[in-house]
């Protein structure tokens, strides 16, 4: 029988992640708040690209779903695609240096937040991309974090 | 890749089902009541910021603002009784008109246990829900005007649909001179827009808005926003006007729950 993967680590590393995204900020921080589900969707896959493939990805956007309230399958679909990229990469990655998938992480983020915008300006109002550099920003500044506790797992 | 290509058809089934049917609802009821624990530990670094803002209080602090407080109660009374005279004086005149009934409405307090983790969707997790009485629609108020509505009910909690979520309009007139417009959300938590206002209309930056009680969601007379700018777009037969919501959308904590008088009786509710 495959492992399945799912160990106290991994449970804990997405509670945590939900929390985070759960906990209320005021105002325009809210803006600034980096999409924990993603990141520690792409730092699992990256480092345990072995156990982790698609259907984790889905998952996870099947999480943030409901999490987030959204349509269910919106992001289903963005995670799916995102998570996609690491995944092609994952052997290439590990072996980068932090600031690299520092940079990685940027990129994705940009990505993931244009496709989120185009997705969501199906149903409803245009959306404000203002913000995308910003969430990427704060992103790959927050990544270390996610980078140094999945090495460590790993 | 074939797996990528599945989950993206499925993801395509999923958001077409969702659109057209309310077959996913059943899930998502079941998962607000599941994540319920999540926004409470999520809510707790608030709590304890609060409690140890209050234990580390000077009393001195404490004490100027509790004189503050019990100035404000003064005032606050003193103009509940001119309230009572000129609501009185109202009803006086609108049965001489033979005008219909005017509601008085009694309130329940509650507090927000939880917001929307993405700016998004504008809603919030409250701690009353149906066993105290919270039904699907009804208004909810923070001190200074109207913050939104529920539109979910569980046992001990809902959720309710902020009036700046981009999908929520309500019913408004302007108080100088009883104009009648619907105020759109904008997911921005600090404007509200007016749409089709007729270039030759009478409103002006500065005005106050309050919900006009058209649709009989919302109960009349209470603030909703004023008017900050009104735009003559170039071309357009309407002009473009933005309202700041008097509620504070973002920062309150305690909040009221309308009942209208159809539903006197509730636990816990003040009359």
């Amino acid at each position: 029988m495959k492992y399945s993967g799912i160990t106290p680590a991994f449970v804990l590393s997405i509670f945590t992640a939900l929390v985070l995204q759960l906990i209320p900020v005021s105002g325009d921080l809210i803006y600034w708040r980096p999409n924990f589900l993603l990141l520690i969707m792409i730092a699992w896959i990256i480092f345990k690209s072995d156990q982790r493939s698609i259907v984790f990805a889905a998952s996870m956007g099947l999480l943030a779903d409901l999490v987030f309230g959204s349509p269910l399958g919106v992001n289903i679909l963005l995670f799916s695609l995102v998570g996609a990229v690491p995944l092609y990469f994952s052997g290439w990655l590990v072996y980068f240096t932090l600031a690299h998938r520092c940079l990685f992480v940027f990129l994705l983020v940009i990505f993931s937040e244009l496709m989120s915008k185009f997705l969501f300006s199906i149903w409803q109002a245009p959306e404000n991309y203002n913000y995308i550099f910003i969430v990427a920003l704060v992103s790959s500044v927050v990544w270390p974090l996610f980078d140094i506790l999945l090495r460590r797992i790993r | 890749m074939r797996r990528l290509l599945f989950v993206v058809m499925i993801s395509f089934g999923l958001m077409a089902a969702n659109s057209y049917t309310q077959w996913f609802k059943p899930i998502n009821d079941v998962f607000e009541t599941i994540i319920l624990p999540i926004h409470w530990v999520a809510n707790i670094p608030a709590r304890v910021s609060r409690w140890s803002s209050f234990r580390v209080a000077d009393s001195a602090d404490l004490q100027m603002e509790n004189t503050r407080l019990a100035q404000e109660n003064l005032i606050h009374r003193g103009q509940i009784q001119r309230m009572a005279d000129l609501a009185a004086e109202n009803l006086r005149l609108r049965l001489l008109l033979n005008a219909t009934e005017l509601f008085l409405d009694s309130v329940l307090v509650t507090e927000v246990i939880g917001v929307s983790p993405t700016p998004r969707r504008h809603t919030l997790v409250i701690d009353r829900g149906s066993e105290d009485g919270a039904y699907v629609g009804q208004p909810l108020l923070d001190a200074e005007g109207l913050m939104g509505q529920i539109i979910s009910v569980y046992d001990s909690h809902s959720i309710a649909l902020l009036i700046t979520d981009s999908s929520h309009a309500i019913p408004v007139q302007v108080l100088r001179n009883g104009l009648r417009s619907i105020a759109e959300g904008t997911s921005n938590y600090n404007r509200l827009r007016l749409r089709f206002i007729s270039s030759t209309a009478d409103i002006r930056a500065g005005d106050s808005l309050v919900s006009s009680g058209l649709g009989e969601r919302f109960p009349p007379g209470y603030p909703v926003g004023k008017v900050i700018a009104v735009t003559q777009v170039l071309g357009a037969n309407f002009v473009d006007v933005e309202v700041e919501p008097t509620a504070q959308i973002d920062r309150s904590k305690h909040l009221l729950l309308v009942f209208t008088l159809d539903d006197v009786g509730v636990p816990g509710s003040l009359q």
